[in-house]
């Protein structure tokens, strides 16, 4: 079923192709230029077993209401295809950091990548934001492994699930490198599948973010082997070196260094292992002590979290284009999303494309109530 | 009044009361009867100007405003020689000011207090401000006719002082406020290198204005302007000798000291080295030596690239030439 859909028209041609295909995966590897602006749709088992986390709220809401998960293919996504597919896995890692304005799109761009990966057959850590790992933990706990460091069991236990959800079949293969003492009585011994690593920390919630470390350290040394890719996505990478909203029992702040999970995370954001690459977004949305109109990579970064990704690619994600916004409103158009009768008409879509500025988070906000 | 009351005690009895209250309306009506007449010619005065086309006007203020009299060409400092209040039959001008009532406009200028508290400087019109210079000049010595430039005033005479004078109607003619001397200079006339011009900025603080270049200090510690103005001059001296020492604990600056960013020895080219050396590292070339890295094309568009980007700020252009030089550094190709 490889057919294309059209929604993308001129504004100066009336007439829509009714022609109603998506693209499925195979031709997503030969996504060029000329599919800007197109939607391609993903199975939705696809997208319970490659995004069971990353995608927006918003975006989830719509996948149930029209059965189907579309996502537009953007330059910034196209860009970032581009240079994946021509990296090479024997230098260290390239980071990107995709950034823009409130609403612009950086993190379906990222679970664009994401999608991408997963088909392509890597390895995928898919971190859906790094801001609920440095905000409204409920449980803090002194790590075992670390005295000077704090736990978050719940946080990590949650991220161990969906991360086998995506990965079932790396799980099997990837074996341990050393052996890992848990507790008195639970240990992994060398050579056991990553799978029983994942298992322990499910299992026993106190020792997940160690389990976690313990994933993340595996994956990194083995990689450089070459028998698999690894992409590391984070989104709201800017948690990391921030500010936490945290405090220890004596009601003293927490820094983000103190968090086992943020230690370990950071380790993975350095470029000395290779194999993979890291795709990151910047979010201020979620972000704490940052100004609402913060969206340059030095303003959410700090200059901590510069000097550590530096140097790193940017890759700026804009508002609509004037296609991608036709495109756009082809597409609700076409779902029988705009039930207003003067939605359909050239006015309405003026209307539309100035209320929303060609943001797309607005223009999805507008829409929905007509 | 009284007569009339010495009528009643006249006629206690009553046996007159009938006289003494005509006697007592007939001092009423004389009582009042000038008014009357007078109101009467005040009408038939009304009536005979409302008949010769002129505004009718009360019979207490008739007399015109001075501004209707006053011819276009007047000359405006003798109406206004000093500080005056605002005068409104004195300024010919229509002015309203004031908070307007509901739909309407803000009040005229007859009876407008608001007008009248404020200073105006109705004195000090261009044609009365050369009257003044005019007569000042006769005070004065000539301009140096070699200094007819602002170029050559600053080339010559770079250190600027600035005193205020204060005259005023009074019992004293002190004020402290003359004592107050400025003191202005361009750092670009002083002989720093620089690490003196930083350390001197730092040492000066607020007082440097970095888009004019120009170093202001104020001085007002002394009573008399001449102890202000030795202060002033001592200040700058000591200031231009402090900033050419560098003390032993100098040494200590700290990369949150400084004052721009610098590539060397930064956490940035730390990074960048590393990575190049991995590089050259898989790709089995060893012989690469750290100068000669740094010596290169990329890594020098790279070291600009991040030098701009962290002391202009982050700007569209910026980071787009910080990203080519990232791709051209790690070798990231664009074409599929």
């Amino acid at each position: 079923m490889l057919v294309l859909t059209e929604w993308s028209l001129c504004a100066e041609q009336r007439v829509r192709l009714q022609s109603v295909t998506v693209c499925s995966l195979p031709p997503q590897a030969k996504h060029s230029e000329q599919h800007e602006g197109h939607h391609y749709s993903i199975p939705l088992e696809e997208v319970k077993a490659a995004l069971p986390h990353g995608l927006p709220h918003r975006f989830q809401q719509q996948i149930k209401t029209f059965n189907e998960a579309c996502i537009m293919v953007r330059k910034p996504a196209l860009e970032l295809l581009t240079y994946l597919k021509n990296s090479n896995f024997a230098h260290p890692v390239v980071r990107y950091v995709i950034y823009g304005e409130r609403g612009t799109g950086k993190t379906m761009t990222l679970c664009h990548v994401v999608h991408f990966c997963v088909r392509q057959g890597w390895l995928v850590l898919h971190i859906p934001d790094a801001h609920l790992w440095v905000k409204n933990c409920k449980e803090l706990l002194q790590s075992s492994y670390n005295k000077e460091r704090l736990d978050q069991p719940l946080q990590a236990s949650f991220w161990l699930r969906n991360f086998r959800t995506t990965n079932e079949s790396f799980l099997k293969e990837i074996k341990t490198q050393q052996k890992y003492v848990w507790s008195k009585r639970d240990s992994t011994e060398q050579g056991r599948p990553l799978g029983e690593v994942v298992e322990q920390g499910l299992t026993r919630v106190k020792n997940a973010s160690d389990a976690v470390g313990v994933v993340l350290k595996e994956i990194r040394q083995q990689c450089c082997l070459g028998s698999f890719k690894v992409l590391v996505a984070v989104d709201g990478v800017n948690a990391l070196w921030g500010r936490t909203t945290l405090k220890k029992e004596d009601k003293s702040p927490v820094s983000p260094e103190e968090l086992t999970l943020v230690h370990n995370l950071r380790k993975m954001m350095m470029n000395n292992w290779n194999g993979g690459a890291v795709v990151t977004t910047l979010s201020q949305t979620g972000s704490l002590f940052k100004p609402s109109s913060a969206h340059l990579p030095h303003e959410l970064l700090g200059k901590e979290g510069f000097d550590a990704l530096d140097p790193f690619v940017p890759i700026l994600v804009p508002n609509y284009t004037e296609r991608e916004f036709e495109s756009c409103y082809q597409y609700y158009l076409h779902c029988r999303w705009l039930q207003h009768d003067r939605a359909r008409t050239e006015d309405g879509k003026e209307e539309l494309r100035f209320l929303s500025g060609c943001n797309p988070w607005q223009l999805e906000r507008l829409a929905a109530p007509l | 009044m009284a007569a009339a009351a010495a009528g009643w005690a006249v006629s206690g009895s009553g046996r007159w009361p009938a006289l003494a209250r005509c006697c007592w309306r007939a001092e009423m009506v004389a009582y009042f009867s000038a008014p009357a007449a007078s109101n009467r010619e005040a009408k038939q005065r009304e009536d005979s100007s409302r008949r010769r086309g002129r505004t009718s006007q009360l019979i207490r203020s008739h007399i015109p405003p001075r501004t209707e009299r006053m011819a276009v060409d007047q000359d405006w400092s003798s109406v206004y020689p000093t500080a005056a209040a605002f005068n409104p039959s004195s300024v010919p001008l229509p002015i309203r000011m004031g908070y307007p009532v509901k739909g309407g406009v803000p009040p005229a200028k007859e009876g407008n207090l608001e007008l009248i508290k404020i200073p105006n400087f109705l004195h000090l019109t261009p044609p009365a401000i050369k009257k003044h210079c005019a007569a000042l000049r006769d005070f004065c010595t000539e301009w140096p006719s070699a200094l007819d430039s602002d170029e050559k005033c600053e080339q010559h005479f770079p250190i600027e002082i600035e005193t205020v004078d204060y005259v005023s109607a009074g019992t004293s003619i002190r004020n402290p406020k003359a004592r107050i001397v400025t003191l202005r200079v361009k750092l670009s006339n002083l002989n720093l290198d620089d690490h003196a011009k930083k350390k001197l900025i730092k040492l000066v603080g607020a007082r440097y204005c970095k888009d004019t270049d120009v170093l202001t200090i104020i001085i007002d510690r002394c009573p008399l302007r001449r102890q202000n103005y030795d202060y002033g001059i001592h200040l700058l001296t000591v200031l231009y000798h402090e900033s050419w020492k560098t003390e032993a604990w100098e040494s200590e600056k700290t990369e949150e000291d400084m004052e721009e960013y610098i590539w060397e020895n930064s956490s940035s080219q730390r990074n960048a080295l590393a990575t190049l050396l991995q590089i050259k590292a898989t790709e089995n070339v060893s012989n690469v030596t750290k100068e000669e890295l740094l010596a290169s094309e990329v890594v020098r568009n790279y070291r600009n690239s991040v030098i701009a980007l962290k002391n202009e700020g982050e700007t569209a252009s910026n980071m787009s030439q910080y990203k080519e030089s990232v791709k051209k550094l790690l070798n990231i190709q664009a074409l599929p």
